[in-house]
């Protein structure tokens, strides 16, 4: 019942076409860039929209080692409501099927481990941007030579979000703001029950108090019996972990009901440049980590946001740097090796070092990005009057920028 | 304490007016509707639709979405269920396909995202210590004025008796020459625009999402089976019961082991009373 974006049957005439045995046909042939996300989403929207804006630029240059560069789509599906076995269908589409030379995508962890023995069994290279569970990546050391097709250019993984995090709340919150008390709340889902833990005990050798550290179904409508606890309990600031949750209803019950206590973390529907707008101001004062923003990171950062917005009329989110920059990365890797062979490809990937849209990406030896000064930086970003957002630490990078109460703790 | 007093108002407020919807076509014409979430979604929906795009006042949009769900609902039953009425496995078929196929409406128009409908009234009082939202207390006292407003209606007209002579023995009303056909449609109707009413005032404050209704019809189903299905009273207590046991649970233990509630007590339902608590007889 679920609509996928088939290029099916047309995409697959003309292959069978293309195919017949033919020595230039190989040479005329696209390479294949699958891009495996979840279509109906903004994050997967921006994602298919920004491959093909760099598949765009780069067929414009010749294409790479003369060969133009083409992308098939293919629908994960709502991880909340689905589960992994639509992404892992449209995984087995992209390699099977199109035969695809190199799978972007994903944007659920748990979906994405799913897929994993299935990218490895149809031995394509698969460049992450949206899933950020480390036992991704922690495969690639398992077992090199199965799962050495895994990449992950995007985002920073949630064990080191969550150092970003820690960073956060003893430097800004313990450290600057002077807070004793915080408690922490998370979607259940896979990557927030790798980070939470990890970021109770690190606040508690920060010297601060967690009274409450929890998770909530992602399906959860009502966060009022969260708020009182967090209001009862004393904290001073509630540190919320959420992605497929409903963050504008969250927002909108913590405005509504006037919670006081500020609120902040990683809320990956609040990344989204629109989200002020979407709940009617009420993120007011939220803090969230981003990845990009319309600031120059990068030389590249700011014409790439702006062309983007003028091509597609929205503003990008974290996954569509994610998805620019791995069709980067790949063409470059691709003609470092001079050829579309996975196992020559792999090794040039391995030696990347690129300066993309969000900061310099270079691979470590779990084939995970690399992050912090010099690197892909995680940003944490508030929301204040008239929408507009600010870089509030890390503190280098905030520029002495003010990090503001909600109105009506002011 | 008051919080749970408060907020469990509220939950058990908007549940009320879901089941009871659900149990009125039942109890009088016996269609198991299970598009009866369908309906809650296309209020909030409407609502968003118009206030979004065409800037219509918003509780201008909150009657046309009521108006309008309640005449699809009529032209649900006039033109699918009637001509199969007879199958109560079509009638549930049907229902359940309506009921899929708007929210697969929903989902191409609209996308998967979840949509901003913007609160009918803004800020937050304090009850005894405990913080509410403007909007919900006003999603409390509407729901008790359109119950209310269905008891004087059932009780004090001639379309009210009409319907209740037809939910208790159809065939002898219809020799009294009550017309049960356009009956079955005003109530189902009534029962949608009650639907989409409670789809309208939660929107604000929950998640309007193409998928929105199937929760809230596990929950009327739940309702309705401890009530008694086809109880009006029942429902009503049965929307208590759930709504208070689960803001207990929530509040008590933790938001993820209130949603087991319902599930939990449609099981000892079923063993212990199969009626329901205020029903006549089983009604599987």
């Amino acid at each position: 019942m679920k609509r996928r974006t088939i290029l099916g049957a047309g995409l697959a005439a003309a292959l069978l076409a293309g195919a017949a045995p033919s020595a230039f046909a190989q040479a005329d042939k696209p390479i294949l860039i699958g891009v495996n996300t979840a279509l109906q989403l903004q994050v997967g929207r921006d994602a298919v929209n920004a491959v093909k804006m760099a598949i765009d630029e780069i067929n414009e240059k010749g294409g790479v080692l003369g060969r133009k560069l083409e992308m098939v789509t293919a629908d994960e599906g709502e991880a909340a409501t689905e589960g992994p076995k639509v992404g892992i269908a449209a995984v087995n589409k992209l390699t099977g099927d199109n035969k695809v030379d190199v799978l972007i995508g994903g944007y659920d962890s748990g979906v994405t481990l799913a897929e994993l023995p299935h990218i490895s069994r149809a031995k394509t290279i698969f460049l992450g941007i949206g899933s950020a569970s480390p036992a991704i990546q922690a495969k690639v050391k398992e077992n090199y030579d199965q799962y050495k097709y895994i990449f992950r250019v995007n985002p920073i993984n949630s064990a080191k979000q969550a150092q970003g995090l820690l960073d956060f709340i003893s430097g800004k919150l313990a450290g600057e703001l002077g807070y004793k008390k915080i408690s922490i709340i998370g979607e259940n889902a896979k990557w927030v029950q790798d980070m939470v833990p990890m970021l109770k005990k690190g606040a508690i050798d920060a010297g601060l108090e967690v009274p409450m550290a929890e998770f909530f179904d992602p399906q959860t409508a009502d966060f009022s019996p969260i708020f009182s606890k967090v209001k009862e309990n004393g904290s001073q600031y509630l540190l919320v972990i959420l992605s497929h949750a409903a963050s504008d209803v969250f927002v909108k019950q913590w405005y509504d009901a006037k919670v006081p206590v500020p609120i902040g973390g990683i809320d990956v529907k609040s990344q989204d440049a629109n989200f002020f707008e979407r709940v009617g101001g009420k993120s007011i004062s939220e803090v969230t980590t981003n990845f990009v923003l319309r600031a120059p990171l990068t030389p590249k950062t700011v014409p790439w946001w702006d062309k983007f917005v003028k091509l597609y009329g929205t503003p990008p989110v974290y996954t569509a740097s994610g998805a620019y920059d791995a069709v980067y990365i790949y063409k470059e890797a691709v003609e470092r090796a001079k050829t579309t062979k996975t196992d020559d490809v792999i090794k040039a990937l391995e030696k990347t070092d690129y300066v993309g849209v969000r900061g310099r990406v270079v691979f470590d030896e779990l084939h995970e990005v690399k992050d912090g000064p010099g690197y892909v930086n995680e940003l944490f970003v508030q929301w204040q009057e008239g929408g507009k957002r600010v870089v509030v630490w890390p503190k280098e990078l905030a520029a002495g920028n003010k990090m503001i109460n909600p109105p009506w703790l002011q | 304490m008051i919080e749970i007093l408060v907020y469990g108002a509220v939950i058990s407020a908007i549940y009320a007016m879901l089941a009871v919807g659900f149990t009125l076509i039942f109890g009088v014409a016996r269609i198991l509707n299970l598009a009866h979430g369908a309906f809650y979604a296309l209020g909030a929906y409407t609502v968003y639709a118009l206030t979004a795009n065409l800037h219509v006042p918003l509780l201008v949009a909150a009657a046309i979405a009521v108006v309008g769900v309640g005449l699809f609902g009529v032209a649900v039953e006039r033109v699918l269920v009637r001509p199969l009425r007879r199958s109560q496995l079509a009638v549930l078929m049907i229902t359940l396909s309506v009921g899929l196929m708007v929210e697969q409406v929903l989902l191409l128009t609209f996308g998967s995202e979840a949509r901003n409908v913007p609160s009918m009234v803004e800020g937050a009082y304090e009850i005894l210590g405990a913080d509410i939202s403007a909007q919900r207390l006003l999603a409390l006292a509407a729901s008790i004025v359109i119950l209310a407003g269905l008891w004087l209606f059932m009780q004090h007209t001639r379309l009210g008796s009409a319907i209740l002579a037809i939910s208790q023995d159809a065939e002898a009303a219809r020799y009294m020459g009550i017309p049960s056909d356009r009956i079955y449609s005003i109530v189902m109707g009534i029962s949608a625009g009650i639907a989409a009413a409670a789809g309208v005032l939660v929107a604000p404050f929950q998640t309007v999402i193409p998928s929105m209704g199937l929760l809230p019809l596990v929950k009327a189903f739940s309702i309705v089976i401890v009530g008694g299905l086809g109880s009006i009273p029942g429902s009503i207590l049965g929307a208590l019961l759930l709504g208070y046991t689960e803001t207990l649970i929530a509040f008590e233990v933790s938001i993820e082991w209130s949603q087991i509630v319902s599930v939990a007590a449609v099981l000892l339902t079923l063993v212990l009373r199969p009626a329901g608590l205020l029903g006549k007889r089983a009604a599987f």
